[in-house]
């Protein structure tokens, strides 16, 4: 009884472990701050600066509604998180997540990391808990973030077509000569900072992978609500440095990519997956991909100005997205359908 | 010729500004230049000497150069950084070839076969003119307006075309003349048609450079 009782005290741990891990790499792989960098208004240190502290303040103050999401509301009655279900998920997360990187392909962690939690539910439920898969879940919500996984990119694209055309339209395209053009450029670095400041506190507060487990940990009883915040405040300081000690390789290396790039396309991209990403957020308290509707913002962009989009590559990223979920599910059912075999749960 | 006192001080001035400041010189030492190769048209030795040695000798834009060196590398335009130095060498390279010519034209005092030789000389030398004039007028469009730049840009390309079809007349009628074909008159009037060609080459490739500049930065609706 009582190695059963340190055993689950060790898995907690190790959950929390990797849930700290998981904010860290969100900073680490954030490069929300590359068009800033790029565009050289501010030092590079104080671009990380501000990036970070504006997801650690996302983090904080505006993840509970996703982070209870995936911890708890995505569950049908009766079921709660088990530390062997939330191990299992995190696993076939970080797996799926590594197959991605090795293909290339910018993968979603959050698609990942739902699809992942769908699966081992399903197993749970069938094999384990004596649960009616069918009521093993809100439906209602789970059908609601896949939704959004849909729409929250069309909707980038859309936003950002239409924003650009009427900035385009009211104010870029009277600037006739390169010296207008520089200066309007130079105001648009400013709106920028401000751009990029509300998109990393949208992309900290939407980031439900490490505090969508926290939460599960909080729900199920193994940490109190002061545990559940203390740990809430770490994973925001762990995201701070995530970005800023490791996320400063992948930012300088997209930003030195950008030194081309406009301040004003910056400033439209960003600020329109922002209001994405608030919406999703704070109205509809889902988990969606960031980079997914980045891209789907960029494309929007390159439509506006009627530049070439290559949809082959976009075709192969699109197989892998739909795969994601599908594939995190096998992977993440089949660990724990393992855990359930060999007598471990 | 460009006062370079009347601008006090070109550390307050922008980087457009030296731009157009260093093309105006540039463009100064051109004209000097075709106007010295006229007077060499005209047997006027004293006067193409002088013309030559002031292309070659003037080194007033290096003055320029060095303010707006100074003030790109400080600048943070980064988006449009690489192109505002670009454009920059590429004026410095028309006064690289432009002296390039003058020295060339100075090893020896031509005289010319006959007037019609003359002629076709001094019409690629108007065009010549026309384009490094335009140039400069391009060049200080890009600041202010990009479809001008662009439109003055197709008239230099257009400009240079013409000149193309008289440079084949000169050469065929060269090369027909009946003269040797290793003598110093041959080998310096060929040189110098392909001396005044490689210059209008350059500033047209410029033209299409800042053709370029216009499609990036401006949408033509």
């Amino acid at each position: 009884m009582a190695f059963e009782y340190e055993f689950a005290a060790i898995l907690i741990i190790v959950l929390i472990v990797l849930a700290f891990g998981l904010s860290f790499s969100i900073g680490a792989n954030d490069e929300t701050c590359a068009p800033l960098a790029a565009a050289g208004t501010l030092k590079f240190k104080i671009v990380l600066i501000i990036g970070g502290a504006a997801i650690a303040f996302g983090t904080i103050f505006f993840s509970e509604g996703v982070a209870s999401l995936v911890g708890q509301k995505i569950l049908g009655p009766g079921i709660k998180y088990t530390v062997f279900m939330l191990l299992a998920v995190l696993i076939s997360a970080i797996i799926w997540l590594i197959i991605g990187s090795r293909a290339g392909i910018p993968l979603s962690s959050t698609h990942s990391l739902i699809g992942s939690i769908f699966g081992v539910v399903i197993v749970y439920a069938m094999f384990s808990g004596g649960i009616d898969p069918e009521t093993a879940f809100n439906w209602e919500k789970l059908g609601g973030v896949v939704l959004s996984w849909f729409l929250s990119p069309l909707l980038g694209l859309v936003g950002t077509y239409l924003l650009y055309k009427i900035i385009d339209k009211l104010y870029l395209s009277k600037k006739k000569g390169l010296n207008e053009i520089e200066k309007s450029e130079k105001n648009f670095a400013w709106a920028l900072v401000l751009a990029i400041i509300f998109a990393e506190l949208w992309v900290g507060a939407n980031s439900a992978e490490a505090l969508g487990i926290l939460y599960a940990l909080y729900s199920n009883g193994d940490l109190t609500i002061i545990g559940y915040y203390f740990y809430v405040v770490i994973c925001a300081l762990l995201a701070f440095l995530g970005l800023f000690i490791a996320g400063r390789y992948v930012i300088k290396n997209l930003a030195s990519q950008l030194t081309d790039a406009r301040p004003s396309d910056g400033f439209i991209i960003q600020l329109s997956s922002a209001i994405i990403l608030m919406f999703c957020t704070v109205i509809f308290s889902v988990p969606v991909s960031h980079s997914h509707v980045i891209v789907f913002c960029i494309i929007g962009m390159n439509m506006a100005k009627k530049k070439e989009v290559d949809y082959g590559k976009l075709g192969k990223m699109f197989i892998f997205w739909v795969l994601t979920f599908p594939m995190a599910a096998i992977l993440a059912g089949l660990i724990y359908f393992g855990f359930i075999s060999f007598g471990i749960v | 010729m460009i006062d370079l006192d009347k601008k006090k001080s070109k550390k307050k001035m922008s980087i457009d500004d030296l731009t157009q400041m260093f093309m105006d010189v540039i463009n100064d030492q051109n004209l000097k230049l075709i106007e010295g190769i006229e007077f060499l048209i005209k047997e006027d030795f004293d006067n193409f000497k002088k013309n030559l040695e002031y292309v070659i000798e003037t080194q007033t834009e290096l003055e320029v150069k060095k303010a707006f060196e100074e003030k790109i590398f400080k600048s943070k335009l980064i988006f449009s950084k690489a192109d505002r130095l670009k454009v920059f060498s590429k004026i410095n390279d028309i006064k690289a070839i432009g002296e390039f010519l003058a020295n060339k034209m100075l090893l020896y005092k031509v005289v010319f076969p006959d007037d019609d030789f003359k002629l076709q000389i001094e019409l690629i030398l108007k065009y010549l003119k026309q384009i490094s004039i335009d140039l400069a007028d391009a060049v200080k469009s890009i600041g202010s307006d990009l479809t001008r730049a662009h439109d003055i840009c197709e008239n230099i390309k257009e400009e240079r075309r013409k000149m193309r079809n008289i440079e084949w007349q000169l050469l065929m009628r060269l090369w027909n003349y009946d003269m040797d074909y290793l003598s110093r008159t041959f080998l310096y009037l060929k040189e110098l048609i392909e001396g005044i060609m490689m210059l209008a080459d350059h500033m047209k490739k410029f033209a299409e450079y800042i053709q370029f500049l216009a499609t990036k930065y401006f949408y033509f609706k």
